[in-house]
C-alpha cells in the first residue's frame, strides 16, 4: 500500500513531519532540551559517586536518557491537544477527515524522532565524563528500549484525552504529576525488586506505570546482562506490550468519547483561559 | 518606587498562581513535585549508601540531602518569575501594559517574585515536613533534624535573606527574556539544572573540578544552603552567621549585576521596539 493512497497514514506522516521539523528545523532546541536532563543526572550521579555505589551511576545517567523522553510524553502528547485547542487548531483537526488516531500516533513518532538526539547527547555526555560500567544484552536492551517507549507514548495519547477535558489547569497537573510519576516509576534509582528502598504495595502501585517496568528492564538488560530467557526480562516485555495494546485502545476510547461529548454540549472548541 | 504597585503585584501573581482552582487543591498540587523530588533525592543517597560494601549510610547525611533538595526546588521554584512574568506577559499582552504604565514594570517583578516566594516557602516547608515522616517511615530510622523555634527561625530568615540572590538571577534571565521570542522558557529549567550541581544541594562542590569548586564555593545560593544546614542539623549559630553573612553579601553583588543588566536591556529593548515582540 502507498503512503499517499492512505489517509491515515498520510495524516500520521504529516505530523510526524511537522514534529520532527519543529527539532530539527532549529538545532538549538537539542542543546536547550538536553539540559534538565543532563544535569538532574549529572547531580544524582555524584550522589551515586560521593555517597557509595559509584558502580551504579549508570543508573543516573539512564534516568537522564528516559526523562527526556517521560517529559515529552507530558509536555508535548499529553497536554498538547490542549494546547491546540487554545490556538484553535484542535477545531481544524476535529473538522477535517484526518483520523485523530493518526494524529497521536504521528505526534508519537514525531515527538519519539525529536527527543532522541537529546537523550542520546545526555547518554554520550554521561558516558563520556562517568565511565559507568556497562554489560548489555543489546538486542534486549533495544527491545526493551521500543516496547517501553510505545507504552510510555501510548499513555502520553490517553493522557491527552483527558487533558482535552482541562483548561488552563492542564499545565498545574503535568507539574505535578512530573516529579512524582518519576520518583515511583523510579528514573534514577531501583522502585521496584531487592535494592528499592519502598514497601511492597507501593512497588506493586508503581508496576502499573510503563515507566517503572521500562526501567527496571533496561536497568537488568544494560547493567546485568540479564537478557531474554530471564523471568524478569520476559514477564516485564509481555506487560509492556500489553499495557501499550490497552492504553491504545483506551485512548482512542476516551477521545472518542470526550469528542461526542464535547460536540453534543458544544464545548469541544471552547478555549477555557 | 510605589509600595502599593508591588503589593498589587504580589495579589496578581498570587492570583496567576492559584486562582485556576480552589486554594487547597492549589497549594497540594504545588507541594507534590517539591515532595517527590526530596523524596526521589534521598531515595538515590539511600540505595547508594545501604547498598554499598560496607553499607555508608548515615542519618544525618539523609538530612543533608534532604535540606539541600527541598530548598534547591524553592529557589528553583521563584527564581524564574520574573522571566515568566515577562515571557507569559508578552503572549497575553499584560507585560506591555505594565511597562508602559510609569515605573511599573520593577514593581511588577518584584511583587510577582514575592507572590512567588511566599507560596513556595509554605510549600517547601510542607514538603519538608511530610518528607521527614515519609522517609522516617520508609527507611526506618530517626533523622537528626533540629527542630525548635529558634532554629525555625534560622531557616525562615535565610530563606529570606536568599531573596536577595534569586531576585537578582531572576533580573538576569529576564534582562534576556526582553528579547527572547523562543528559547525563553527553556532557559529557567537550565539554570535551576545549573543550581542543583553548583549550590551545594546535593552533594559538597568541593566534589567538582577546579576552577568550577571555586566558583561554585561562593555562589550566594550555596552560602544559604550552608547557613540553613548549619541552622537545621548542626546548630552551630556562629557558622550560620558566617555562611548567612556570605549569602547576604553575595546576594547583594547577584542583585546589583541583575539590577544594572535588567535596567540596560529594558532601555534597549525600548530604542529596538521588542517589549511586545512575540515572534522571532
Amino acid at each position: 500500500m502507498k503512503l499517499h493512497s492512505n489517509p491515515w497514514l498520510r495524516t500520521a506522516y504529516a505530523r510526524l513531519w511537522v514534529r520532527a521539523k519543529s527539532i530539527y528545523g532549529e538545532p538549538l532546541w537539542v542543546a536547550i532540551n538536553i539540559g534538565f536532563p543532563f544535569f538532574t543526572s549529572f547531580s544524582f550521579t555524584m550522589v551515586y559517586r560521593a555517597y557509595g555505589l559509584g558502580s551504579y551511576a549508570g543508573f543516573a545517567i539512564l534516568g537522564g536518557v528516559m526523562i527526556s523522553f517521560w517529559g515529552n510524553v507530558l509536555w508535548s502528547m499529553a497536554s498538547q491537544f490542549n494546547w491546540d485547542k487554545q490556538v484553535g487548531l484542535f477545531e481544524i483537526y476535529i473538522s477535517s477527515p484526518a483520523s485523530i488516531s493518526a494524529i497521536l500516533v504521528g505526534m508519537s513518532l514525531g515527538g519519539i524522532l525529536g527527543t532522541a538526539p537529546s537523550a542520546a547527547l545526555v547518554a554520550l555526555l554521561g558516558w563520556a565524563i562517568f565511565h559507568p560500567a556497562v554489560n548489555p544484552v543489546w538486542p534486549a536492551v533495544i527491545s526493551v528500549f521500543a516496547l517501553t517507549l510505545a507504552s510510555l507514548y501510548a499513555m502520553g495519547m490517553a493522557l491527552s484525552s483527558l487533558y482535552l477535558a482541562y483548561g488552563r489547569e492542564a499545565d498545574s497537573v503535568n507539574e505535578a504529576l512530573h516529579e512524582p510519576v518519576s520518583l515511583i516509576s523510579g528514573v534514577y534509582f531501583p522502585s521496584t525488586g531487592g535494592f528499592s528502598p519502598f514497601p511492597l504495595a507501593v512497588q506493586a502501585g508503581a508496576s502499573l506505570i510503563p515507566l517503572t517496568l521500562g526501567m527496571d528492564a533496561l536497568r537488568r538488560t544494560l547493567f546485568f546482562g540479564q537478557g531474554f530467557g530471564e523471568p524478569t526480562i520476559d514477564l516485564e516485555l509481555v506487560a509492556l506490550a500489553i499495557m501499550g495494546i490497552v492504553l491504545l485502545f483506551a485512548s482512542s476510547k476516551a477521545l472518542k468519547f470526550l469528542e461526542d461529548k464535547g460536540r453534543r454540549t458544544g464545548t469541544i472548541a471552547v478555549r477555557q483561559r | 518606587m510605589s509600595l502599593r504597585a508591588i503589593a498589587a503585584s504580589i495579589r496578581v501573581g498570587w492570583a496567576r498562581e492559584f486562582n485556576w482552582t480552589n486554594p487547597l487543591a492549589g497549594f497540594t498540587l504545588r507541594t507534590v513535585g517539591p515532595l517527590a523530588s526530596v523524596i526521589a533525592a534521598s531515595a538515590v543517597y539511600y540505595v547508594a549508601s545501604v547498598h554499598n560494601i560496607p553499607p555508608s549510610f548515615d542519618p544525618s547525611m539523609l538530612a543533608y540531602i534532604i535540606i539541600g533538595a527541598a530548598l534547591y526546588t524553592h529557589v528553583a521554584a521563584y527564581s524564574w518569575v520574573p522571566t515568566l512574568a515577562i515571557a507569559e506577559g508578552k503572549w497575553t499582552y499584560v507585560f506591555p501594559q505594565v511597562y508602559i504604565a510609569p515605573h511599573s514594570s520593577l514593581p511588577y517583578l518584584i511583587g510577582r517574585t514575592l507572590a512567588s516566594f511566599a507560596s513556595s516557602t509554605m510549600t517547601v516547608i510542607v514538603s519538608l515536613i511530610l518528607s521527614f515522616y515519609a522517609l522516617s517511615s520508609i527507611i526506618g530510622t530517626g533523622i537528626p533534624f533540629i527542630v525548635t523555634p529558634v532554629s525555625v527561625s534560622l531557616l525562615i530568615l535565610a530563606m529570606v535573606v536568599n531573596i536577595f540572590a534569586a531576585f537578582g538571577l531572576g533580573l538576569l534571565l529576564s534582562a534576556y527574556a526582553l528579547f527572547a521570542t523562543k528559547f525563553e522558557w527553556a532557559l529557567p529549567t537550565y539554570v535551576a539544572g545549573l543550581l542543583m550541581i553548583f549550590s551545594e544541594a546535593l552533594f559538597p562542590v568541593s566534589l567538582l573540578p577546579h576552577p568550577v569548586s571555586d566558583i561554585a564555593n561562593v555562589l550566594p545560593f550555596t552560602e544559604f544552603m550552608r547557613a540553613s544546614r548549619y541552622a537545621m542539623i548542626y546548630g552551630d549559630i556562629p557558622s550560620y552567621s558566617l555562611y548567612l553573612g556570605l549569602s547576604v553579601l553575595g546576594g547583594l553583588i547577584f542583585l546589583g549585576l541583575g539590577y544594572a543588566a535588567f535596567k540596560y536591556a529594558e532601555n534597549r529593548a525600548r530604542r529596538l521596539g521588542v517589549i511586545d515582540k512575540k515572534t522571532a
